[in-house]
């Protein structure tokens, strides 16, 4: 039996107006884009490390990606041709077909134009705190399609890039430096020039307490029971909830050494008799109608007029 | 306290003790300063341990690079003029390993006794957070604690017409190029530019030969001090600080 000599590699499998295209053709263009998409990625990988120290990541990430993406665009639509598609062809298809797939891929495309302006327009870098659409944590990482955030209990949260974008972001270390506030309540009876004095005295020991904007700590409110100090402090944003937690106990404790004391809720009760309500005349005295002063039990009936 | 030790040593000034002690087949740095109390092993010999001032800008955190000093006194400086002024500037302890020749070293502790306070240089939205300190002015050279303040020999130089109304000047620690030896040296300039901006550095002496990282000044001879910051491999930072929200 004669076998026939057939290459598989020569056999046409399509034509097109750039000519037949082979088996052979097929492969050529799969090894390319292969080693293409393997080539962007080490050199991805080698740019990362070589920049790790020189460029922070909120700025070399979305470099990174767009030489990766970049790279691999220009030379898939290059060998385009060893398909037998023609680039130009595909670019006036393009128009169509970006219609027909705008609205089968609304969400996807949204997602991705958003991805697009969240790299340029930058309301929120890689690393950053922010609080998004309820969610509060540290940007992981942006991608084109999806933001990742760690929230502060640890967990994995992927948000849509459109989502992102159109909702409204709290960028918690979007500026050097924030304020925090307490508020401390003292008795009636304590000297509150004393109390804002050694709460003043702390701040000025606390490094992280900037000296510009300069803190305020001033009366705030004469309630009920107690007086209130209003505490105003600014602090680096990195810093600031590692020194609201330590100042406060801080307070505290100095001012109850200094016999200043926070004050439980109180009432000054003016408990008057029947005799002292009544006016001065004289009368017969009358054992029987004695009057008695009640102690006062019922909460709501503290005061006797 | 400042020099070069060989193990084992031990080191005390100012409540301040430094020694590197053997144990067994390994040295144990140790460094108690108050309260504070810091403790390393070290492994390999023919070490050599560095204590020199460096850019105090690493304690408590370091969490910018910046140092503002404000002038105790404003100082108004006429339009074109050129004049040298000294200020003084918190000094931070830095100890370093390295090996036998002074080579590769490597931070292994810093500590400060002055007070440490920061502030915001510029506005809240867009300004940077700075170390503060705030210095008398000096016409001639201080005579201070090299282990607490060290001297800034600050060239003012207004390239303006106006006069210049000066209370503050922001320094980068990228820049800085700290000599010792007796006291603790730098040497800047402050270049005003208008009303509101100026730009400052400092001024490298590049020396060859045998005086290579000495510094030559009033006759006195200063050894120039390993920084933590020079030490870094620097990308693109600026070794120039632009104050843009005034001075």
């Amino acid at each position: 039996m004669i076998l026939p000599d057939i290459n598989l590699l020569d056999f046409t499998l399509y034509s097109t107006s750039e000519g037949p295209v082979t088996p052979a053709d097929l492969i050529k263009f799969i090894a390319i884009l292969s080693f293409s998409i393997i080539f962007s990625r080490v050199l991805t990988i080698y740019l990362r490390r070589s920049l790790k120290d020189r460029v922070s990541k909120d700025v070399g990430e979305p470099i990174l990606k767009l030489l990766y993406y970049g790279t691999l665009v220009v030379i898939f639509i290059s060998i385009l041709p060893l398909i037998g598609l023609d680039p130009s062809g595909l670019l006036l298809a393009g128009g169509v077909a970006g219609i027909v797939l705008g609205f089968a891929s609304q969400n996807i495309v949204g997602n991705l134009v958003s991805g697009c302006f969240l790299m340029f327009e930058r309301p929120i870098k890689i690393g950053d705190q922010v609080e998004v659409n309820g969610i509060a944590g540290y940007v992981t990482d942006i991608r084109i399609i999806s933001t990742l955030m760690r929230t502060y209990d640890g967990l994995l949260v992927r948000i849509p890039n459109q989502q992102v974008f159109t909702t409204n972001i709290t960028n918690i270390v979007g500026h050097p430096v924030r304020r925090f506030e307490y508020t401390i309540r003292i008795r009636y009876s304590d000297d509150a020039g004393a109390a804002i004095w050694l709460i003043k005295d702390l701040i000025d020991k606390e490094p992280f307490a900037l000296l510009s904007p300069s803190p305020s700590v001033f009366v705030s409110d004469l309630a009920d029971s107690w007086v209130e100090i209003a505490v105003r402090i600014w602090a680096p944003v990195s810093e600031w909830f590692g020194l609201k937690t330590r100042l406060l106990w801080n307070i505290k404790k100095t001012l109850e050494e200094n016999g200043i004391e926070i004050p439980y809720p109180q009432r000054v009760l003016h408990i008057k008799s029947e005799e002292e309500k009544k006016p001065q005349v004289i009368e017969e005295p009358n054992e029987n109608k004695l009057e008695e002063t009640e102690p006062v039990l019922n909460f709501e009936e503290r005061v006797l007029n | 306290m400042y020099g070069y030790y060989d193990p084992p040593f031990s080191v005390e000034q100012e409540g301040i003790s430094i020694s590197v002690e053997r144990t067994g087949d390994r040295w144990t740095y140790r460094r108690t300063s108050g309260k504070d109390e810091v403790e390393r092993l070290i492994l390999g010999d023919r070490k050599r341990i560095i204590i020199n001032p460096v850019e105090p800008l690493n304690t408590p955190k370091e969490i910018t690079p910046n140092l503002l000093i404000e002038f105790e006194k404003t100082l108004l400086l006429a339009g074109g003029e050129k004049k040298q002024i000294f200020l003084t500037f918190p000094v931070e302890i830095g100890v370093f390993i390295s090996d036998t020749g002074n080579k590769n070293p490597q931070l292994i502790d810093v500590l400060t006794l002055v007070r440490q306070k920061f502030t915001l240089y510029g506005e809240v939205s867009n300004g940077v957070v700075c170390k503060h300190w705030k210095s008398r002015l000096y016409s001639v050279s201080p005579i201070l604690d090299p282990l607490q303040e060290g001297i800034m020999e600050l060239t003012l130089r207004n390239a303006s017409s106006d006069w210049a109304s000066i209370s503050k000047a922001v320094f980068s620690a990228y820049g800085m190029k700290l000599y010792y030896d007796g006291d603790v040296f730098m040497k800047a300039r402050m270049d005003i530019l208008n009303r509101n901006t100026a730009e400052t550095g400092f001024d490298i002496q590049p020396i060859n030969g045998e005086m290579k990282g000495y510094l030559v000044k009033d006759q006195k001879i200063r050894k120039e001090a390993f920084g933590v910051y020079g030490l870094r491999k620097l990308g693109f930072v600026p070794l120039k600080f632009y104050m843009g929200w005034g001075f």
